[in-house]
Order: C-alpha cells, then sequence, then structure tokens
C-alpha cells in the first residue's frame, strides 16, 4: 500500500499562496485574541472550582439559580457529557466552606436528583502567577534548546526556518483556542498547564517533522550549484511527503482517541496537540522549508552544512 | 555474531525485567478481586489475614496510582512570614504595629518577597531595623541576612511538624516536599475527611496558660468599651444571616457582607451582642461571634483594655437557657504564665467520669517546676488553657500541681481531642501556614478517569498497530511487537522507580504509542525506497536502518528535551505526562532500532522475508 508515493508538486513555486495562507491564519488567530481574548483556566488566573455530577439531567439555569441564591457568586457552565458542571469563582482559601454551601444549597433546593462533588481546586493567586510564568520559562527555553540544537545539526537558517515555523504552529493554536473557547460544552478550551504541555509536544514534534525534511535536503543539496536549488529542494519536499504525512497520522490517530475517550479534562489538551501537529506538518512543508530557500535565494548565498552521513 | 548474539540477549534480558515488575500490579488487582468477591467479611477478612505476606508485598511494589487516579488531596501551603518576623521582633511599639499592618497589606497585594517588602517599609518611614530586630548594633543588611535564614529554617521546621502531624494521622504514602524558599507541598492520597485535615495542617497548636483577671475587671472594662461605642456611634450592625440556606454561621466570603452604617444609635452597643451574667461571666451568641471578634480586633477597643491583658472567646459555645450557642469571654493576662514548648507528652481520653473526652498532657522538667510554683501561687484564681487564640477551659486552681500534670477539657470529640493530641506531640508551627492551593479528587472521578484512560490506551493500541499491520504487512507485525515492549518498558520503569501514575501520564503514553511507530515509519519508507532502486533486502535492510537513524535521533531528541524542560517547569500531574513521555521516547529508540532490526535479521536468516515483506 502506499499513499503520496510519486508526487511531483511544485511545492516551490507556488510558496507564495503557502504563505498567503499562513498569513490568513495568523491574523485570524491575532484579531481574535485581542478582540476576544483567552479562557484561562484556574492555573493562571487563580480562584476555585468545584465539579458538580448530577445522577439525572439538570437544567443549568435552575442550579445556577440556586447557586446565586445560596450566595455565592461566580459562573456555572457544562462540563463534559456525563451530566457534570463545572463552577467556577473566586479563590477560596477554605473551600471547605465552599463545598459545604454548594452542598446545602443543592440539597434544599434539587430535591430527588441527588449530586455529588467530584472535585474541588483552589488555586491562590500566588500559585498562579508562579505557574504563568514557569510555563513561559519553559516555552522560551525549549525554543532556544531547538534553535541551538537544529542549529549545531544543520545551519542557522535551517534552524531559524524551523523556529519561526513553530512559532506559527503555537500561535495559530492560540488563535483557534481563542476562537472556538467557550463554544463547545464538551469541548472546554481553557488555558492551563495542559494546554502549556500540549505546546511544547507541538513544539518537539514540529520541529521533528521539519528535520526530516531537512535531512533529506540536506543528502541531496551537498556540493550543488544555487541555480539548482529550487529543483533539490522540490524533490526533497515530494520524496518526503509520503513519510511525513503517515508518521504525523500516527501520532494523529493517538490523540483522536484521547479526544474521544479521555474526558473533558483532557480534551483541551487533546484539541491542542491534534491541531498543533495537523499545522505543524503544514507549516514544515509550506513554511520552514520554503523559508529556508527564500533566505538563501535572496542572500545568494549558498549552504554550508555541518556534518552527518555523507551519502 | 557476538554482536547479534547480544542484542538478542539485551531484548530478553529487558522483556523479562518489564515483566517481572509488573508481576505485583498484577498480582495486587487479582488479589483484590479475589477480597471483593467473597459473599462475606468474615471470609474475606480471613483471606487477607492468611495472605498477608503476598498482599502487602504486592501493594508495595506495585504501580503506584496518582492523586487523580485514586482521589485525595493535593495541598500548597505557605508560612505567613509576616507574622513570622513579627515573632522575632522585640520591643514592639505602635510604630512598629502600623510598619507591620502595611506590611502585610502590600505582601497580599504584590508578589515580592515579603522580606524585600519589609526592607521597603522600614526605608520609607526612615526608621532601622536594629531599633526592632536583634541587636542594636546590627546594621540592616545583617538583619535581613538573619531574618532569611529564620524563614528557611521555619519553613523547614514547619515541614517537620506538618509530616510529624500527618504521619500520626495515619495517611497511606503522604507525600511532603518543600518548594523554593516559601512553599510546602502535600499529597494525601485517599484522605477521604477533608475538613478535619484542613484543620489539623492549618492549627498552629500554639499552647498557652494564662491567668484570668478577677471578674470585676472584665466587667469594667467591658463598659468603657459600651461608653466608647456610644460616643463614637460606631457603625455596627449585625451581620444579615445570608440566606436560611448556609448552615454555617456569617462567614460566607465571597458575598461582601462589610460593615454598613446603620441604624439608630443603641443606647448600649456593646451589650446588644455581649450579655453579662451576675457572677461577672460574660458571653456572646454564636450569630454575634464574629462581630464581637472583629469588634475586639479594632485598636481604639484594644487600647481600653487594662495593660497586658487580652479578651478572648471560648473555643466551643455552651447551651443557653433557652438552647442558643454561646460563647464566653474571657479577660485573661497577655503575657502566658506557660507555653507549649514544655509539653512533652499529650493523651487522649475519657474523663473521669468517662463521658467528655478530654486531653492529658505531661511537662518537662522546667515546666513542671514552673508549673507547681504557678499553681501554688494562684490558689482559688482560674487559669484559661488557650490553644491558639482561643480558651479550651478556664478552670480554678485547686491546689499545687507538683506533677507536671494538666488538662484540656471541653472537647466535643473524640476525634478532636485524637487531633489535639497529635498537634500537641508534634509541636508549635513555628507560624501560621496558608493554604494557597488546593485541589480534592473524589474517589468516584478517579474510577472515571482510570477508565478513560484504560479505553484510550486500548483503542489507541488498535488503531496504530492496525494500520501498521494494514500498511506495511509483516514488518508491520515487527513493530507492532516493538510496540508493545515499548508500553510494557513504561510502565515496568514507572513501578520500579515507584512513580505515580496519573491521567495525563496515561496521556503521554497514549502519545508515546503514536510517536513509537514514526521511527518504524522512517525506517521502512528508507527500506522501501532502497527495494525500489533494486537492492537486495537484506542491504536494503541495512542501509535503510543506517539512513534513518539521523533522523529518528533528532527527532528524539527534540521530544525528549521538550519533555525535559516540561518536567522541569512544570508543577503537579503535567510532571506526570513528562516523564511517560521522556520514558517512552527514550524507551523506542531502543525497541524501534534494536528489537524490530534483531527480528529481520531473525526472519532473514530463515528466508522468511522478500521484498514483498514491506508491502
Amino acid at each position: 500500500m502506499r499513499i503520496f508515493q510519486k508526487t511531483n508538486f511544485n511545492f516551490i513555486q507556488h510558496r507564495k499562496i503557502a504563505y498567503g495562507i499562513s498569513i490568513i491564519l495568523l491574523f485570524t488567530g491575532i484579531v481574535s485574541l485581542v478582540v476576544k481574548g483567552l479562557n484561562y483556566g484556574i492555573d493562571f488566573r487563580g480562584g476555585s472550582e468545584v465539579v458538580i455530577r448530577f445522577e439525572k439531567n439538570a437544567d443549568v439555569a435552575q442550579i445556577r439559580s440556586v447557586l446565586d441564591a445560596a450566595g455565592v457568586s461566580g459562573t456555572l457552565k457544562q462540563y463534559g457529557m456525563d451530566r457534570s458542571f463545572l463552577f467556577s469563582t473566586v479563590f477560596q482559601g477554605d473551600t471547605g466552606q465552599l463545598k459545604a454551601l454548594v452542598t446545602n444549597a443543592l440539597n434544599e433546593r434539587i430535591k430527588g436528583n441527588r449530586h455529588e462533588i467530584v472535585r474541588i481546586d483552589a488555586v491562590g493567586p500566588s500559585i498562579a502567577s508562579d505557574l504563568k510564568w514557569s510555563a513561559i520559562k519553559a516555552l522560551v527555553a525549549s525554543l532556544l534548546a531547538i534553535l541551538l540544537y537544529v542549529g549545531i545539526r544543520f545551519e542557522i537558517k535551517f534552524a531559524a526556518a524551523g523556529v519561526i515555523a513553530i512559532f506559527h504552529d503555537i500561535l495559530t493554536v492560540l488563535g483557534l483556542f481563542s476562537i472556538l473557547g467557550g463554544l463547545f460544552p464538551f469541548m472546554p478550551l481553557e488555558m492551563d498547564q495542559s494546554i502549556i504541555a500540549a505546546f511544547l509536544t507541538i513544539a518537539g514534534y514540529s520541529i521533528t517533522d521539519t528535520v526530516v525534511v531537512y535531512d533529506r535536503i540536506r543528502e541531496r543539496i551537498r556540493g550543488q550549484k544555487q541555480s539548482e536549488y529550487a529543483r533539490i529542494f522540490n524533490e526533497s519536499m515530494n520524496q518526503t511527503l509520503s513519510r511525513t504525512i503517515i508518521t504525523s497520522g500516527t501520532v494523529l490517530l493517538s490523540v483522536l482517541v484521547l479526544f474521544i475517550f479521555a474526558g473533558p479534562a483532557i480534551r483541551g489538551f487533546a484539541f491542542a496537540v491534534f491541531a498543533g501537529i495537523l499545522i505543524g506538518t503544514y507549516s514544515s512543508i509550506f513554511v520552514a522549508a520554503p523559508l529556508v530557500y527564500d533566505w538563501l535565494h535572496l542572500t545568494k548565498s549558498s549552504v554550508r552544512l555541518r556534518g552527518s552521513k555523507a551519502s | 555474531m557476538k554482536n547479534k548474539r547480544f542484542n538478542l540477549l539485551l531484548i530478553v534480558v529487558v522483556t523479562v525485567v518489564a515483566v517481572w515488575s509488573l508481576l505485583p500490579t498484577w498480582r495486587d488487582y487479582s488479589l483484590s478481586k479475589q477480597l471483593e468477591s467473597y459473599a462475606s467479611e468474615q471470609d474475606s477478612l480471613k483471606y487477607a489475614l492468611s495472605h498477608r505476606e503476598v498482599i502487602e508485598d504486592s501493594r508495595k511494589k506495585s504501580l503506584k496510582l496518582g492523586l487523580d487516579l485514586k482521589g485525595g488531596m493535593h495541598l500548597v501551603m505557605e508560612v505567613d512570614q509576616v507574622d513570622l518576623f513579627e515573632q522575632k521582633a522585640w520591643n514592639k511599639d505602635a510604630k512598629f504595629t502600623t510598619i507591620m499592618q502595611s506590611v502585610r497589606a502590600n505582601a497580599s497585594k504584590s508578589d515580592e518577597r515579603v522580606l524585600d517588602l519589609l526592607v521597603a517599609e522600614f526605608k520609607k518611614e526612615n526608621i532601622r531595623m536594629s531599633r526592632y530586630f536583634y541587636d542594636i548594633r546590627n546594621s540592616d543588611q545583617e538583619i535581613v541576612g538573619k531574618l532569611d535564614k529564620e524563614s528557611g529554617d521555619a519553613l523547614n521546621r514547619a515541614k517537620e511538624i506538618i509530616r510529624n502531624r500527618i504521619d500520626q494521622y495515619g495517611v497511606a504514602e503522604p507525600v511532603i516536599t518543600t518548594q523554593g524558599s516559601r512553599k510546602i507541598i502535600i499529597e494525601l492520597p485517599g484522605v477521604s475527611d477533608e475538613n478535619r485535615v484542613r484543620n489539623l495542617l492549618k492549627g498552629t497548636a500554639k499552647l498557652e496558660f494564662r491567668l484570668l483577671r478577677e471578674p470585676e475587671m472584665m466587667v469594667r472594662t467591658l463598659d468603657r468599651i459600651n461608653n466608647v461605642l456610644v460616643q463614637s456611634g460606631s457603625p455596627f450592625k449585625e451581620v444579615p444571616v445570608q440566606d436560611s440556606l448556609s448552615t454555617k454561621s456569617t462567614a460566607v466570603p465571597v458575598t461582601n457582607s462589610g460593615k454598613e452604617p446603620t441604624n439608630p444609635k443603641s443606647s448600649n452597643p456593646l451589650y446588644d451582642l455581649i450579655g453579662v451574667s451576675q457572677n461577672g461571666t460574660a458571653y456572646t451568641t454564636e450569630r454575634s461571634r464574629e462581630l464581637v471578634l472583629s469588634l475586639l480586633r479594632r485598636s481604639d477597643v484594644q487600647a481600653l483594655l487594662p495593660m497586658d491583658t487580652e479578651l478572648l472567646l471560648s473555643a466551643k459555645p455552651d447551651m443557653g437557657k433557652s438552647g442558643e450557642k454561646l460563647y464566653s469571654i474571657y479577660l485573661v493576662k497577655k503575657a502566658p504564665e506557660l507555653t507549649g514548648g514544655v509539653i512533652t507528652e499529650a493523651k487522649a481520653t475519657f474523663g473521669s467520669q468517662g463521658v467528655q473526652p478530654e486531653v492529658l498532657m505531661a511537662m518537662n522538667n522546667e515546666g513542671t517546676s514552673k508549673w507547681a510554683r504557678i499553681t501554688g501561687a494562684n490558689i482559688g484564681k482560674r487559669i484559661a488553657i488557650v490553644l491558639d487564640g482561643v480558651v479550651y477551659s478556664a478552670p480554678v486552681v485547686q491546689s499545687k500541681i507538683p506533677n507536671g500534670n494538666s488538662v484540656i477539657n471541653g472537647i466535643e470529640s473524640l476525634e478532636e481531642a485524637k487531633d489535639l493530641e497529635i498537634v500537641l506531640k508534634a509541636g508549635a508551627l513555628p507560624a501560621p501556614v496558608r493554604i494557597t492551593e488546593e485541589r480534592s479528587v473524589g474517589p468516584s472521578l478517579g474510577a472515571d478517569y482510570i477508565r478513560a484512560g484504560i479505553q484510550s490506551l486500548g483503542w489507541a493500541f488498535l488503531a496504530v498497530s492496525a494500520f501498521m499491520l494494514i500498511y506495511y504487512k509483516k514488518a508491520g507485525i515487527a513493530a507492532d511487537i516493538a510496540l508493545v515492549l515499548n508500553i510494557l518498558i513504561v510502565l515496568s520503569v514507572l513501578a520500579g522507580f515507584n512513580a505515580s501514575l496519573s491521567l495525563p501520564g496515561i496521556a503521554g503514553i497514549v502519545l508515546t504509542i503514536g510517536m513509537a511507530v514514526d521511527a518504524n515509519v522512517l525506517i521502512y519508507e528508507r527500506i522501501r525506497e532502497e527495494l525500489a532502486e533494486g537492492k537486495g533486502v537484506l542491504s536494503a535492510v541495512t542501509q535503510g536502518y543506517d539512513r534513518a537513524f539521523s533522523s529518528i535521533l533528532d527527532s528524539h531528541v527534540t521530544t525528549l528535551s521538550a519533555a525535559f524542560l516540561l518536567y522541569t517547569y512544570g508543577i503537579g500531574p503535567i510532571q506526570g505526562f513528562a516523564v511517560t513521555l521522556m520514558i517512552g521516547t527514550s524507551a523506542s529508540l531502543f525497541t524501534a532500532i534494536v528489537v524490530t532490526k534483531e527480528i529481520f535479521h531473525l526472519l532473514l536468516s530463515k528466508n522468511l522475508m522478500s521484498d514483498k515483506s514491506f508491502g
């Protein structure tokens, strides 16, 4: 069985189209981020969250009014698909009180439908800012590490283009989170630690894909003339196409399983990784390699590669 | 030849070790099923006792489940440094109090180190720190250094005390660590009574024995306060009980129930809240308790108290005549006669009548002699036993107590007595600790997560291995075998290191399933290329592995470094994800390259492979 085996797309010639698509995607994402912003989970926002599960189907509006009457202000949303609701409020140092309040209110007003408090989380403001800070440090560190590693294995232009591609991927996924955030109850797209984990995974994976293409380019480009670059790039990209798509495909398959089976706690993460890998594959072929080509083309320089296997 | 043998041996050894280290998990699982299957409790208890060693052993070595899979509490606590520094100061005057108050206000708003805020505040007031801290000759720098060390020490002491309390309470496999200079991280799997644990951890356990002042003095003081209140027409309104729904008293933190300037000047604003009885004892109702407490905290009220005294409330209410709950109010000396440091032993028991629970305490030599002196000098007077700022009881001293024994009564339940015993034995916390983060997961959610995790693993494995089979035919089988080994290795490493598996950890394994086969894909595609160029099967295979190696290495290194960074900077379950991803990725380097290669060599030597084997 073969797919994409003997393709001959002219990636380099049509690269402007790809750039255009990317810019539109990025632009839409950024606009949404500025206008609508992101839904922050309590990891970064601080606050308390209670997940309540009912035995039978319950009405959101009713629960909301019961809790309001009890004097607890906050937002109530449906959470996942099994009659669960997520209630967020400001930070309570003593979650026991919050729990007692919610339980008593619900027991009194909603008879005949037993509920259970499955989870309570409370994150104070100092912890929240710690987490935010750690997240940023992790992302920056990983981008630097990748820059360094690819720079050593290949060349600075390759490394820079790869990192730009990763930026592109992460920004687009952020944009998606902003656009789709809060639209679907089974998919609460909140920014929390797990999404940062998703970004790091995407970064690691996106560069992998990119490196596969680079590897092939490196193999074919030794000693070739500048005028041949377009052809070599195209050939390399075509040859690695099936490889890139299949490797991404297997990971997408496993992440899809996570998305379906792992419950609302993991679903945001699964969505981020799924979208990220999809876009990452696209960017490896249509953004990273063409950017290297353009850079070489515009500066009229030739590729100076470092070590690794000669043919 | 030798090389081949070595590889084969390595694979066999790894497989055996992996399976062997996972056996306890399997055994633990089947043993629990066995216990559950017994119809009566007695039978299952008998079984448990007879197989005790096996059960314990398997439990110890089996794969640990994280908090989110088992249920339990995760807490992050911070030492209240403002309080700590306050304690370290001598010569505390009004100026000092105001400075500390503004430091406290700033600390709650900003993230800066409390020590830095303290220095800044002192600088603002243009006062040398040595006026209140340590020696007059110390420079500000030196004092900062000493205070810093104090706070580090306090953190460690707090951690030890908390560990002590938790050990006594009895939690299986608790995890208590410090992070940075301020935080204590506590994980308590399987804890069901969250409130009890929370109180256990938060209580400072500061025990003090304080002399009561004469009742006349208290009555006079209360009068004075009342007069001042009448004069200043102080805004005073009873906090409205939020709703008939809240069973707890007025403490609903989310809605602001502040004092609003209110009604008509009451003629006796104080006595609206506090009642005084014939024999000079004072009390307040449960409803007014919060209000009275905040009233007593006001500085203008505190200024009215006689020197070295304090008004404290009782810990537990008594039943009033009409059935309402009444909290007694005591006027005690501020300076304690004796503190908890002298207590060597505490025991929770039922009292002499066998009805009321109480805690018996014994003291060290120094305490014993002091206590003898104090009780001898104050026969007929009352000494209040104060724990964390509330009075548990204030018995009359009948006679001199020479043996250093004392008792805390006024306790409601044996459970509470036991908790008091725990905190008294473990010692008083150097400063109050606050809970800054708390996550509790109920056990039913844990079961859900486990099910979700297993389903994800199962389906992911099925989907990916089916694909490899369809796309790569015979070679796909080799990849699938490698995949199974990969998963086994991850789980066994986790079990071996006693690391716990969380839901993100399972997500990491699922991700590994997808990524592990990528190495195989790269190799097989390469092999196909070589075959297409007409090379023989053996040389195609060898070339394929050689050429694909650098891409595989690159991809694994980048994924590993991303996972490693995540592990370093992440907190909590995310680290579990990072760990499984790291183990899975490293293992896949082994399984994808060594294992599949060996399988192919084996098949090639038996002439079972052709160029159709790669699909």
